[in-house]
């Protein structure tokens, strides 16, 4: 998909901020709900692909 | 690909088959779908069986035998298929043979030979004999012999009904490669459009029928679809604007014809009066007036009249405010507002109709598209996009072996962890209090998934914070300011408004970011001025997240991942 342009600045660097290779992790995602994707359309038949063969989207993209 | 593979022999279409209507479609070389005309040049074809004499007759001139040979005319029957006699309702089919009890299923008593003996009929054999017209129709079409099919069917189809449609499909010597959601395949027969841009969104289909009606709220998400919620009527559909329209001309007839009879009780003359009402009510969706015509209605009186849409919006009126209900009700159900749908496929019959779609979209926002041919220059044809739909998904798998088709179609593979809040980035302000959230995932997204956002940087350049968030939607109410009592001019500035008068009793509604969970954070360092930073996200089918951030057209770049949550034991959440 095409990236999504946002308009809005991203924030100035507060001073003092530090990091390890200027990247910290600090939580996690919420875990998330099964639900079914239809199994209708081209999106849907790359997405079987990738999961039959556990292929990963860059390798898909080769 | 060689000859005696079975997928190379296959000549597969869509097929759309409903209680009152079916359609079949194709897709010509460049995998645009196309719905095919019938020999009576119909795309539209009722889902009706007649028989006179042994001879069977189908579609529109099935249909006509309701009048003369309701007895012997099998219509809406779809449903019928791989129910209990005890789980069905017969109403539908007062005007022509009645479904009966038989063994484990449902049949029909009718005269189908030339010998004119009363035989049962079981709905499977009339759902072959059906399906069988509609592949030889297309057969004729593509001049080939049609051998497989993707059929829609409702969201809410049991196993068992997929069951005996495989089983009739088979029988009338079509091979059902897939079985496919009558909305979804409305949204594919939209993204299939050469035009159309992949999205995330949230669509509403409003699949309106003759004797029922069928809502999905669906999350697309990059070109895949998820079915959030869905909400079915069985009370409100085509027959019953039919119904308003048969008592309006039965009246209209008695009042002229004092000696008439009501037209509503005798069998004859309710068909004459039911057919030229449908055709009446078919007629007011395109044009502003439709004249009424039967010959013999009653007591051997012709009778014609005429109505115009005013008058039959307003007999109306309160199924067509059924229709919103039923779409608010959907979205209710996938626990979404309103502002949250951005688009509204108007899709069956009855989404002909112009105040349905107009009654739609004045209960929805103004940012909420609907689809529909009066509302939107660019709808396709609400009648032809479960049918398209399903000659897309045929052509996208026809080449596939069956087994192929099971395991991709197998909850294994569909059954996907669909994110539980948006995922995107702190604009502004690194200050979850007062930056503002930007998406860069939607929730409901299933992953694995990747996105990416090119984000505008602060006017200097410099350094900046990247705040990855998770963000949930709320939905902001702002209230009306208290009407200023009558010296209105001295409240605020005016800043000529020059319709706030209703305007300013309506509260105003607007979709809203609360930053849920802070993920991670990064920094890219000396950026030029009026640079742009990419962002991508990269979700693992785990959970477990890794992020790129870079300035565009800059070398470098700063990369990281954070893990998935831990999992939770069985049954503790
Ligand atoms: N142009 C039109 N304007 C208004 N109503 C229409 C129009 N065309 C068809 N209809 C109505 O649409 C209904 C049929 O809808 P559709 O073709 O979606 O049938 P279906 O899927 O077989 O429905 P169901 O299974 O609910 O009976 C009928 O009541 C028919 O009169
Ligand atoms: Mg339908």
């Amino acid at each position: 998909m095409a990236a999504v342009q946002i308009s809005l600045p991203l924030p100035v660097l507060p001073e003092g901020w530090a990091a390890e290779k200027d990247f910290k992790a600090v939580g996690q995602l919420t875990h998330a709900t099964d639900r079914n994707i239809e199994p209708v359309g081209p999106h849907f038949l790359a997405h079987a692909r990738r999961k039959r063969h556990k292929r990963t989207f860059s390798e898909d993209d080769r | 690909m060689s000859e005696e593979e079975s997928p190379a022999q296959r000549v597969a279409i869509g097929i759309s088959f409903g209680n009152s209507y079916s359609s079949i479609a194709h897709t010509s070389g460049e995998g645009k779908a196309e719905v095919i005309a019938n020999e009576e040049g119909d795309r539209q074809i009722p889902s009706i069986l007649s028989y006179v004499d042994g001879e069977e007759f189908q579609g529109t001139q099935a249909k006509a035998q309701l009048v003369r040979n309701s007895k012997n005319t099998v219509a809406y029957f779809r449903d019928f298929l791989g129910q209990d006699f005890k789980s069905i309702d017969p109403t539908p089919c007062h005007q022509s043979a009645h479904p009966i009890q038989h063994d484990s299923t449902v049949a029909f008593k009718i005269k189908d030979t030339a010998e004119g003996a009363e035989n049962t009929v079981t709905v499977s054999e009339i759902t072959t004999r059906h399906i069988r017209r509609l592949k030889n129709s297309a057969s004729d079409f593509m001049g080939k012999t049609v051998n497989a099919a993707v059929i829609t069917v409702p969201t809410n189809f049991s196993d068992a009904q997929k069951e005996a449609l495989t089983k009739a499909a088979k029988d009338a010597g079509v091979e059902v490669l897939q079985f496919i959601h009558e909305p979804v395949a409305a949204v594919l027969a939209y993204d299939a459009r050469a035009e159309a841009e992949v999205a995330d969104k949230i669509v509403v289909v409003a699949d309106l029928g003759g004797i029922r009606s069928d809502v999905a709220v669906i999350a697309s998400r990059g070109g895949m679809y998820s079915i959030l919620a869905t909400a079915h009527d069985y009370d409100v559909g085509g027959t019953q604007l039919d119904q308003v329209l048969m008592d309006h001309f039965a009246k209209e007839f008695i009042k002229k014809h004092k000696s008439g009879g009501d037209p509503r009780e005798n069998d004859r003359s309710l068909a004459k009066l039911k057919l030229e009402s449908e055709a009446v009510k078919k007629a007011l969706s395109l044009g502003s007036s439709a004249n009424f015509s039967v010959e013999s209605l009653s007591n051997g009186l012709d009778f014609t009249s005429t109505i115009n849409r005013t008058r039959y919006e307003l007999l109306a009126s309160k199924i067509f405010a059924a229709f919103t209900r039923l779409a608010l009700h959907a979205v209710e159900k996938a626990q979404l507002d309103p502002l949250d749908v951005s688009e509204i496929i108007l899709a069956g019959g009855t989404a002909h109709t112009p105040r349905i779609a107009s009654a739609l979209q004045s209960a929805f926002p103004e940012s909420t598209t609907v689809l529909a041919p009066s509302t939107s220059p660019t709808a396709l044809n609400p009648s032809e996009l479960a049918a398209r739909g399903a000659a897309i998904q045929a052509s996208l798998i026809q080449e596939f072996e069956a087994e192929d088709i099971d395991q991709s179609t197998h909850p294994m593979v569909t059954v996907t962890p669909h994110l539980a809040h948006a995922v995107g980035v702190l604009c502004i302000s690194g200050d979850p209090a007062s930056g503002v959230f930007r998406p860069l995932v939607e929730a409901e997204t299933p992953v694995p998934v990747r996105r990416s956002a090119v984000i505008a940087t602060p006017r200097e350049g410099g350094d900046v914070l990247i705040k990855i968030c998770e963000g949930v939607r709320e939905i902001k109410v702002t209230k009306p300011a208290p009407k200023p009592k009558p010296a209105k001019d001295e409240d605020e500035d005016d800043e000529d408004d020059e319709d706030d008068s209703e305007e300013e009793e309506e509260e105003i509604r607007e979709k809203a970011w609360r930053v849920e969970n802070v993920l991670a954070e990064a920094a890219l360092k000396g950026l030029k001025k009026g640079a742009k930073v990419e962002v991508q996200v990269n979700v693992a089918a785990d959970l477990s997240v890794q992020c790129f951030v870079r300035e565009v057209g800059g070398k470098g770049g700063v990369r990281g991942g954070w893990s998935a949550p831990k999992p939770v034991e069985n049954g503790s959440i």
